[in-house]
């Protein structure tokens, strides 16, 4: 035994392998559903990025225009334009901007901090998982809208604020999740191996816990988001959000309210903005859900 | 030919807190072990022999008791004093399905312990090394990329023994390395860690249920029960002369492989083991025992030489050996 | 041959599945008589537990697919048999015992509820005559009587099994199936349980077919044996025949791999290699990638089983080619054992 390693030569035909990542990958790209919200995802994301190359926010976005108010969808004005006179298209193109950034932002921020105390509580566990769950229960049952609204209003109305409530809801959601697999995770054999190999705590949790985690983390994200970019709508709606003149596509959907009857399509385009993003996320979120968990599909 | 003790165990205990009481699942274990030789741990599943091995691994804390590896008392030893001796005391675990990462492919996961502990520098070297190591386990160089959930059972524990070996150790605990395993990779596999305890000079715990492993395994054998050693002696001896009640009806338990010869008479033992909650002042076998008497339900026995190196924990024993 | 219980020909189970298609049994065929316990012995994915729901007709479907051959129980084809007659066979005739007892019982009825349940289902008694039979089942299985009404966590591993047993055995079926029923057991627990259904078995007349990997259980418990390598059977015969006078290299291998048998300190001498994959089978006999005897031939043909003759019962088949040449003989025959 104890053949003298000779790499060079054995290295042609190593085994290519795909890491379960890579595999999931793979078994998503066979999900239609989830292939398309992926696709509109990143047309949407583009969107965000490109829109302020191709509109000027001063003039196009928020100028008002009192000479062409309310014009139905035309050549000039793809999808119309409202009561001041403001492009519609301009505007939904810019909102794309607040509902990725609000619904991405928050989420984010909830992930962060969700994981930290879901992976204290799970990984301590006793006095630890007491505390920090009593607290997340405590935010569970009071309705997510509810606590943003008392936020904002305490902070007062502006976009950062809104992020920093709609978080809130978000990490509660993270803490959950990220607790109950660290608990199942914790207990398998190869994180005793990591201690039995002399790996100190944080680097197990970090390197061995945390990622194999990962699936449940991942389709919370994508579904926290849609429900975050909804939970934005609702409050800009009801004129808690973003503030005017800001075209949040909530605002929009206000804005547009009054003239529901003889220009539906201020109303009608901006819901099916956030229609096809929430509907978009959702497809992608179940579509990862079943690539992650092969078991699941019959 | 006395060699150098490299394990001391005294009086060894691990109790745990439960709702039912205080669950003995160590109970007063003591041994020593030499370096090079191999202790096999018997016993039926909950008489402790995992426990005992993950508590002198300091993986759990010990009740009370001494445990002394190399000269060193390492009982009190916290996480940050252990990391140092993680060198020298390694563990292969019984479930290679369970006890490596999924995330990791097969070069991560026999490197990181030299990663972890700085044994080697630059990556070229650590590669180096770790290449030479799936030689020494018998893992063909092609896997190298591989992820655990592409292997089989096999494959997977060989990668289990790599990264014990990967820290040069001197002490290997093997908690049923092969129990999950099909006879035919049992036997590779065993044969490879007897190979490898003679290349290095390791010294095994092989933790077990199966008697007919340990028989061709080990130099010295215990058997556990119910949290204590109730018999310990040379391999050889064990089979030969078994004396604790026990260990007979172990013994006699086993299904051997042979149709038409002569088969020696079943013991059957009456009953199955007890929980370790709450135990009474009495021998913790003698519920089913055959033998059971009287003075079996006064005090509980401790070990006694009955030959060199034979230790028999049973108040009737004279008249066994007598 | 009047008194056949089970009569399986030429069976082909794969296993469909988007990636591969796995050949799980590949032409199985073999005989049961009444009152004989035969012994399915083979590694993990050779094809042992398909084989056995085949039986019933319980590979699960889809994925698995029984492609041809005939299951005949006791005169009737199972495989022909609507979901209907199915049921009325699966327990009355045939009973099945898993591996695991911790998850072979409903944790939310009492076991005595469950033997009753299963005496009611195939004969037409009150509830609480069924209940006075499972009582008396327990009690055979050796369990006390007022037990009957605890639940099955109140129970160990050991005595979870035994209710089990009790269950298969409460409709008194012609053939027990049992698949490593002693896998998850202590060598102690093993013993008795063993003990149990040796005595049961002859008890109430019936046949067996016993599923394991371990061949102390088979030499303890089986009349008849059959060896299964990638989906067939490559030696069958009794007992005698295979563990005296074993035939294909496989089976040899097997022995050499025991420990048990072994002096202490002698090297053990495993079988190379691994088992092939189901999914792609290597041409001609599964085995010659991995035994010591093969020639080129061996991967040219699959080969038939064969009668071994000699010293051996009328039983005794091998599958094995190298048997063309006539003083061809095993390594562990050579030595004169």
């Amino acid at each position: 035994m104890a053949k003298k390693a000779n790499t060079v030569s054995t290295n042609n035909d190593v085994i290519k392998s795909r890491s379960q990542f890579q595999e999931v990958f793979h078994r998503l790209l066979k999900n239609k559903g989830a292939v398309i919200g992926m696709i509109f995802l990143l047309v949407l994301v583009i969107i965000a990025l490109i829109s302020p190359l191709a509109f000027d926010y001063e003039t196009q976005v928020i100028g008002q225009n009192m000479a062409d108010r309310l014009q139905g969808p035309s050549a000039a004005h793809w999808f119309g334009t409202d009561e001041y006179g403001r492009d519609l298209f301009a505007r939904i193109m810019w909102g794309s901007r607040y509902s990725l950034i609000i619904g991405f932002g928050a989420v984010t921020i909830g992930l962060v901090v969700g994981t930290i105390l879901g992976a204290i509580a799970g990984f301590k566990g006793g006095i630890w998982d007491q505390l920090i769950m009593r607290f997340i229960d405590i935010f569970y049952s009071i309705p997510n809208i509810m606590i943003a609204v008392v936020i904002v209003s305490v902070l007062g109305t502006s976009t950062v604020n809104l992020v920093i409530a709609l978080s809130f809801s978000a990490a509660t959601g993270f803490c959950r999740v990220v607790r109950a697999a660290v608990m199942t995770v914790r207990d398998q054999e190869y994180v005793e191996s990591s201690y039995a190999m002399g790996l100190p705590t944080w680097k197990i949790i970090a390197k061995h816990i945390l990622p194999n985690c990962l699936s449940p983390i991942i389709v919370q994200y994508t579904l926290q988001v849609g429900t975050t970019i909804i939970s934005a709508s609702s409050l800009s709606f009801l004129g808690i959000g973003v503030p005017a003149p800001a075209p949040e596509w909530g605002a929009l959907l206000s804005g547009g309210r009054s003239r529901m009857r003889d220009a539906s399509y201020l109303c009608v385009l901006p819901g099916l903005a956030i229609l096809f993003t929430v509907l978009a996320l959702n497809l992608l979120g179940d579509g990862l859900r079943d690539a992650l968990d092969p078991k699941l599909k019959k | 030919m006395a060699n150098k003790i490299i394990l001391e165990v005294d009086n060894l205990t691990k109790y745990f807190n439960t709702p039912g009481g205080l669950l003995h699942a160590v109970d007063g274990i003591s041994f020593k072990l030499e370096e090079g030789k191999t202790l096999g741990v018997v016993g039926e599943s909950g008489c402790g022999k995992s426990t005992t091995g993950r508590t002198i691994l300091k993986l759990l804390q010990p009740t009370s008791g001494k445990i002394i590896f190399d000269g060193e008392d390492i009982t009190s030893y916290g996480m940050k004093k252990m990391r140092r001796l993680r060198q020298e005391m390694q563990m292969i675990f019984q479930d290679p399905f369970s006890s490596l990462d999924p995330r990791q492919n097969v070069m991560q996961l026999i490197s990181e312990p030299i990663i972890e502990h700085k044994l080697l520098k630059g990556r070229a070297a650590i590669e180096k090394r770790t290449r030479e190591l799936m030689d020494i386990v018998g893992l063909a160089q092609r896997y190298v990329n591989v992820y655990p959930h592409e292997l089989d059972g096999g494959r997977r524990q060989r990668i289990g023994i790599a990264r014990a070996l990967a820290v040069d150790p001197k002490l290997i605990v093997c908690d049923e390395p092969v129990s999950a395993l099909d006879v035919s990779i049992q036997a590779q596999v065993l044969n490879l860690l007897k190979e490898l305890q003679r290349e290095y000079g390791l010294t095994y715990i092989f933790i077990t249920h199966d008697l007919s492993v340990v028989k061709y395994f080990s130099d010295d054998i215990a058997v556990m029960y119910l949290g204590q050693m109730v018999e310990k002696a040379p391999s050889d001896l064990l089979f030969q002369k078994p004396t604790h009640p026990y260990t007979k009806a172990l013994l006699s338990a086993i299904p051997i492989p042979t149709v038409g010869k002569e088969r020696p008479q079943r013991q059957l033992i009456k009953g199955e083991i007890t929980s370790p909650v709450n135990l009474p002042d009495e021998c913790r076998f003698n519920k089913r025992c055959d033998f059971a008497h009287d003075i079996c339900k006064k005090g509980n026995p401790s070990l006694k030489e009955i030959a060199p190196g034979h230790f028999v924990a049973c108040s009737r024993v004279d008249e066994f050996v007598g | 041959m009047a008194d056949l219980v089970l009569d399986i020909k030429d069976l082909v189970v794969h296993y469909e599945t988007e990636d591969a298609d796995v050949h799980a049994v590949n032409g199985i065929s073999f005989q049961l008589g009444k009152k004989t316990t035969l012994g399915l012995v083979g590694e993990t994915g050779a094809g042992k537990t398909t084989t056995a729901l085949s039986i019933l007709n319980l590979v699960p479907n889809p994925p698995g697919k029984i492609k041809s051959g005939s299951i005949v129980l006791d005169g009737v084809d199972v495989l022909k048999l609507s979901q209907e007659e199915l049921e009325k066979v699966r327990g009355n005739d045939v009973a099945m015992i898993f591996q695991d007892p911790m998850t072979a019982l409903n944790p939310v009825m009492t076991v005595g509820e469950q033997i009753a349940e299963s005496v009611e289902l195939h004969e037409k008694v009150s509830k609480q005559e069924a209940m006075e039979r499972a009582k008396e089942m327990l009690r055979l299985v050796g369990i006390a009587e007022n037990r009957a009404y605890d639940y099955p966590h109140q129970f160990s591993g050991g005595m979870k099994q035994r209710v089990v047993i009790a269950i298969a055995l409460a409709c008194n079926p012609k053939l027990l199936i049992a698949d490593e029923p002693t896998t998850a057991l202590d060598v102690t627990i093993q013993a008795q349980v063993l003990e149990l259904m040796k005595n049961l078995i002859r008890e109430y007349d019936m046949s067996m077919i016993l599923i394991t990997h371990d061949l102390g259980v088979v030499a303890e418990i089986c009349d008849d044996v059959a060896v299964v390598y990638a989906g067939r059977i490559v030696e069958i015969g009794t007992a005698d025949d295979i563990f005296n006078h074993t035939h294909h290299p496989y089976t040899e291998g097997l022995f050499d791999s025991l420990p048990n048998l072994k002096e202490r300190g002698e090297e053990l001498q495993p079988i190379k290699g691994l088992m092939p994959d189901p999914s792609n089978l290597p041409p001609g006999c599964s085995f010659a990638p991995r035994c010591p005897y093969a020639t080129d031939a061996c991967s040219k043909k699959v080969p038939e089983l064969r009668p071994v003759g000699g010293t051996s019962s009328s039983k005794h088949m091998v599958a094995c080619d190298a048997y063309d040449d006539p003083k061809f003989c095993l390594r562990r025959n050579k030595d004169g054992k």
